[in-house]
């Protein structure tokens, strides 16, 4: 099945992967989509009705004790931030415009 | 054994000086083919070399280089990206913790493609990676820097990472030897992740024997990496040809360019004649592994990549603007093309109603997989394949066409799809380009396959 990637698919993929695009690039970007779903459409051939989905392929992870092992300093963990302040980092309005 | 370089630092036989030095010159003659993305300096270098060789370490003063998306302490982890182009690293990857306790010195980071998406090196943010045997053709990728330091002799072994043959291609395009390990056998902590059911760290190097080496000093379980395994590899006996059973993935191979399919025929007629049983297996899967591999990786990598926002790390925009509009921004500013095509792609492949078709098939794909190769491999003790179709392309040749770059992926990401242990071995020339011949074995058979690449690359040697 050939899926039509038209630029409101696009914008709506733009908002849920929070990727903002040229006008440009999202035109080079829609003709490459639609290309790569309907080579992944392949797939379609394929009877799976039967066979089981591995998400992985080792088993399930395990986890550790949970207890604390040489976190970073903060002044370490901050080095990479580019807004501190008293040692938080500052990020965007998560209201308001 | 090659190593030879850390018996003669320790023997006094080569001075740190003149080692480093010799590494420097090297990287100035090869500097055209844009292999590394940040080099320590010569100064700290040889005090690191002198410092490493007071504890006798079985890597006691090596220089080793590593791909840019393995963290090292100190310094920068770019991936390849404008994302991370200002990112310096808190803290050692388990693998980098392991070779610096065997007396290791990183040189420096490689260059690679743009968070680990690409088979060429081209889609780095630093350039394009070239070939070292002929500069107007990609070295692969997408740890094409790892691959061509090695190649070069820049240093003697490196680090790459491989999530559907970023190790293999650019190994077999250089004429030197890659190894992606069983999935589970090495630590990823500090490894940025892009697709992790399918990726592992993994050692390039010039002969089988350091391969060996590098891999058995990174392996092992990690309590701070959920997904290893408990299990060591099992032992890489001496290998008796006559007894030896091979199976010939005949459609992959016949699938491959003319020259490419000669080599690989050379490689199992020289096993046969050596009294190796060879037989013939066919995937029959091909046609479904690439869209499988991609449809995972994609999935994968756009929750990964999710973490990128530029508030902790990273690029971000100058402006002020709410959470959405900033994130955005510096995103759709910070990321390449193809990045961006693969995050896209993995939020239309997990959204409602397309869950199913695509990325649960997938995942059936792999499992048909799965009992493919292990039936395959239960009859027999390896499976040999060209580990790339082609000859390395022109840069520019495939750039513009993401799903001929993806087709050329078709042979190495069976190994991933499954986490079988895979590598490629310089098997021969068509010119100046290399080829090589991809070896898969059993899960835990890593040591084994490495031996056995040792036995092949020998034997085609002798016939050169």
């Amino acid at each position: 099945m050939r899926i039509a990637v038209n630029d409101d698919l696009v914008k709506k993929l733009e908002s849920l992967s929070l990727v903002e695009l040229s006008q440009d690039e999202r035109s080079r970007i829609r003709k490459d989509l639609e290309d790569i779903l309907a080579f992944f459409s392949k797939l379609d051939q394929l009877d799976l009705s039967e066979v089981e989905p591995t998400f992985h392929p080792v088993g399930a992870g395990k986890t550790r004790k949970d207890v604390p092992d040489d976190p970073l300093p903060v002044q370490e963990a901050l080095l990479n931030a580019r807004k501190i302040k008293e040692g938080y980092i500052i990020g965007p309005k998560t209201f308001g415009d | 054994m090659n190593l030879e370089t850390v018996r003669k630092l320790i023997e006094g036989s080569l001075t740190p000086e003149d080692y480093v030095n010799s590494t420097f010159d090297k990287i100035e003659k090869f500097r055209n083919l844009n292999a590394f993305t940040y080099l320590e300096s010569r100064d700290k270098v040889i005090l690191e070399v002198k410092e490493s060789l007071k504890n006798r370490g079985r890597l006691a003063g090596l220089l080793v280089a590593v791909k840019d998306n393995i963290s090292v302490k100190g310094m920068p982890t770019t991936c390849g990206s404008r994302m991370l182009k200002n990112y310096i690293s808190p803290y050692d990857a388990t693998v980098i913790k392991k070779l610096k306790a065997e007396g290791a010195v990183i040189l420096g980071k490689t260059n690679m493609d743009e968070f680990a998406m690409g088979s060429t090196t081209e889609t780095s943010f630093f350039g394009p990676v070239r070939n070292p045997w002929d500069p107007s053709r990609t070295a692969g990728g997408s740890s094409g820097g790892s691959a061509v330091a090695v190649a070069t002799d820049i240093v003697k072994v490196s680090l790459g990472s491989d999530t559907g043959g970023s190790i293999r291609a650019p190994a077999s395009f250089t004429g030197i030897f890659g190894l992606k390990p069983s999935y589970g056998t090495v630590s990823r902590y500090g490894l940025v992740a892009y697709a992790n059911s399918l990726e592992q760290i993994g050692p390039f190097a010039q002969t089988a024997e350091d391969l060996a080496l590098i891999y058995g000093l990174i392996s092992g379980e990690d309590p701070r990496d959920s997904t290893t395994v408990k299990e060591r590899p099992i032992d890489g006996n001496s290998i008796d040809m006559r007894s030896l059973r091979v199976g010939l993935l005949v459609d992959i191979n016949e699938a491959s360019e003319p020259p490419v399919r000669s080599k690989i025929n050379d490689v199992v007629n020289r096993l046969s004649d050596q009294g190796t049983i060879v037989k013939e297996v066919k995937l029959g899967l091909s046609d479904y592994v690439v869209p499988a591999y991609y449809v995972i990786a994609m999935s994968e990598a756009s929750s990964n990549l999710a973490r990128y926002d530029g508030v902790r790390y990273g690029h971000s925009i100058d402006g002020d603007g709410n959470w959405r509009e900033v994130y955005g921004k510096t995103r759709g500013e910070g990321f390449g093309t193809e990045v961006k095509r693969r995050i896209l792609l993995g939020s239309f492949i997990l959204s409602a109603g397309y869950y199913e078709q695509y990325y649960l098939k997938a995942l059936k794909v792999r499992t048909m997989l799965i009992r493919q190769l292990n039936s395959f491999l239960r009859e027999v003790d390896v499976l040999i394949s060209p580990t790339m179709p082609i000859l390395p392309p022109k840069l520019g040749e495939l750039i513009d066409d993401p799903v001929r770059m993806y087709m050329i992926d078709v042979n190495t990401v069976i190994a991933n799809l499954t986490g079988l242990p895979a590598l490629s071995v310089p098997v021969g020339e068509v010119g100046a380009l290399k080829v090589g011949a991809q070896l898969i074995g059993s899960y835990l058979s890593d040591l084994f396959l490495i031996s056995l690449a040792g036995t092949v690359h020998e034997s085609m040697h002798g016939r050169e």
